[in-house]
C-alpha cells in the first residue's frame, strides 16, 4: 500500500518521541553503582534536644570508661584498645565547646549539670525506646529516651548528653555509626576526625 | 516519614497518555499542537542544598489548546531526575545532622497547566512567554551508609517559561525555551519544610497547528 506523506511523517514523528523517552528512561539508569568502601559507611549522626538550653549547662562528668552494650542493650565489661583515646578525644571537645568537667561528683552536692556517656554496641541494635538505669550505679541517673529511632551498626560509638536532673530525652546524642569494629591502623585518625565532626556540626553546644 | 518506592507506572501512564494526545493533535491539528523538549535543570536554594549537580536527565511534553493567532492553555507533564552522590557533606536534619558519603536522588514530575503568549506571526520565528501553574510528585531519597530517607509526595508550584518555536516545515516545528520552577509547599527527606527551585532549559520538537 501506498503511503501518503503525512502517514510517513506521522511514524516519524512517533519513532521520534519514542526514541527521546527511551533516552530518558536509559539515562534514568545510569547510577553508579554498588562500589561502596569502608570510608564510604563512615557516618556521623547527631540529634539534640530542641528545648533544651545548651548555654546554662557548664559542667559535665563523664564515666572513664567505654561502655559496651549486648544485644538486650545490657552493658558488659570488655574494653577496646582505642577507648582511652576516644574517651580523651571527646572530652578535648567537651572542653573546647566550654564545658568544665567536674571530678568525682554525687547526688547532693557535686552534681554536674550533664552527664557524658560513652558506650557501644555489640550487635546490630535498632533504637527508638528508653533504657532504664543500668548505670544508675555510676551516677544519680534513672535512664534517659533516644529522640528517634535509629539502626545502629555493630561497634558504633555513642555519645550521650543527659540531664541528671530530668529523667527524659537525652540533651544530646552523636554516633559515630561501626566505626570501634575498625581493626585498621587508620582507626585512631577516623575516631579523631569523627568525634570532631561531631562536634563540629552542633555548634549549638559552644559556649 | 513515609516510605513509598518510586511510582514509575503512574509516569509511564502520564507518557502514554500524552503520547495518545500527540496523536490526536496529528489529527486536530488546526486547534491544537504538542511538543517533546529533552531538558537540562540547575538546582537552586533548598534544591541545590539537597543535590547541587545539575540535571542531564529530563524529558517534558507539552499540550496546547490554540485560543487565537497569539495565545494557547494547556497542560505540561515532565520527569526531571538530579542525582548526587556527596562525600563528608553535613545535612542537616530535624533535630541535628549527619554527615558521611550519601546518595541524593530527587525526581521532579511537574504536572502543570499553562497558558502562553506568542509574539510574531503563525509560519514565522514565534517567541513567546508563558506560565505554568500546578505543581510537582517529589520523590526524595537520601541514602548514607545502611540508612535511606524517602519521602513521597505533591509540592504546589509555578513555572514561568520564555522560549522560541522555529518553523522546519508546515506543521513541524523546533521548540527552545527556559523555565524557573518554585514549589511553594513541599517537605524534606527530614521533614523540614523546604521550597524546591530549579531553572532549566528545554530544546525540543513542536507539531505546530
Amino acid at each position: 500500500m501506498k503511503r501518503t506523506f503525512p502517514q510517513k511523517l506521522f511514524w516519524l514523528r512517533i519513532s521520534f518521541l519514542l526514541m527521546l523517552i527511551s533516552s530518558v528512561f536509559a539515562l534514568q539508569s545510569c547510577y553508579p553503582g554498588d562500589d561502596v568502601s569502608a570510608s564510604d559507611t563512615d557516618l556521623i549522626a547527631t540529634f539534640f534536644d530542641k528545648e533544651a538550653d545548651f548555654s546554662t549547662k557548664l559542667t559535665y562528668s563523664m564515666p572513664d570508661a567505654i561502655i559496651r552494650l549486648d544485644e538486650d542493650g545490657n552493658p558488659v565489661t570488655d574494653p577496646g584498645p582505642n577507648d582511652q583515646f576516644a574517651i580523651n578525644r571527646i572530652k578535648s571537645n567537651l572542653g573546647q565547646a566550654g564545658f568544665a568537667e567536674l571530678i568525682n561528683p554525687d547526688s547532693l552536692t557535686n552534681v554536674p549539670d550533664v552527664l557524658v556517656i560513652a558506650f557501644a554496641n555489640q550487635s546490630t541494635w535498632v533504637s527508638g525506646g528508653c533504657y532504664s538505669s543500668w548505670y544508675s550505679y555510676y551516677y544519680p541517673y534513672y535512664g534517659w529516651c533516644y529522640p528517634v529511632y535509629y539502626t545502629y551498626e555493630i561497634g558504633t560509638l555513642l555519645i550521650a548528653m543527659v540531664d541528671p536532673a530530668e529523667s527524659k530525652n537525652a540533651l544530646w546524642v552523636a554516633a559515630l555509626n561501626g566505626i570501634l569494629e575498625d581493626t585498621n591502623v587508620s582507626i585512631q585518625d577516623r575516631l579523631n576526625k569523627g568525634i570532631d565532626q561531631a562536634f563540629e556540626q552542633s555548634p549549638y553546644l559552644y559556649k | 516519614m513515609k516510605i513509598i518506592k518510586l511510582k514509575y507506572w503512574q509516569m509511564f501512564a502520564v507518557f502514554g497518555l500524552v503520547l495518545l494526545m500527540f496523536g490526536t493533535s496529528y489529527s486536530q491539528k488546526e486547534q491544537w499542537y504538542g511538543a517533546c523538549t529533552y531538558s537540562v535543570s540547575f538546582p537552586s536554594g533548598d534544591t541545590k542544598a539537597f543535590v547541587e549537580e545539575i540535571s542531564w536527565r529530563g524529558i517534558g511534553l507539552d499540550y496546547r489548546y490554540v485560543i487565537d493567532r497569539s495565545y494557547s492553555v494547556g497542560l505540561f507533564f515532565g520527569w526531571n531526575v538530579f542525582y548526587e552522590r556527596a562525600e563528608n557533606k553535613t545535612t542537616q536534619t530535624e533535630n541535628g545532622a549527619i554527615t558521611g558519603t550519601s546518595d541524593r536522588t530527587l525526581n521532579a514530575f511537574p504536572i502543570m497547566a499553562n497558558i502562553h503568549y506568542y509574539f510574531g506571526e503563525r509560519k514565522s520565528i514565534r517567541p513567546y512567554v508563558g506560565l505554568n501553574a500546578g505543581g510537582y510528585i517529589m520523590n526524595q531519597r537520601f541514602e548514607t551508609g545502611v540508612f535511606a530517607w524517602e519521602d513521597d509526595g505533591w509540592q504546589w508550584g509555578v513555572a514561568p517559561e520564555a522560549g522560541v518555536v522555529i518553523p522546519v516545515e508546515r506543521d513541524f516545528g523546533l521548540m527552545l525555551n527556559g523555565k524557573y520552577n518554585y514549589a511553594f509547599t513541599g517537605e524534606s527527606v527530614f521533614g523540614t519544610d523546604i521550597n524546591n527551585s530549579f531553572w532549566q532549559v528545554n530544546v525540543g520538537v513542536v507539531w505546530e497547528p
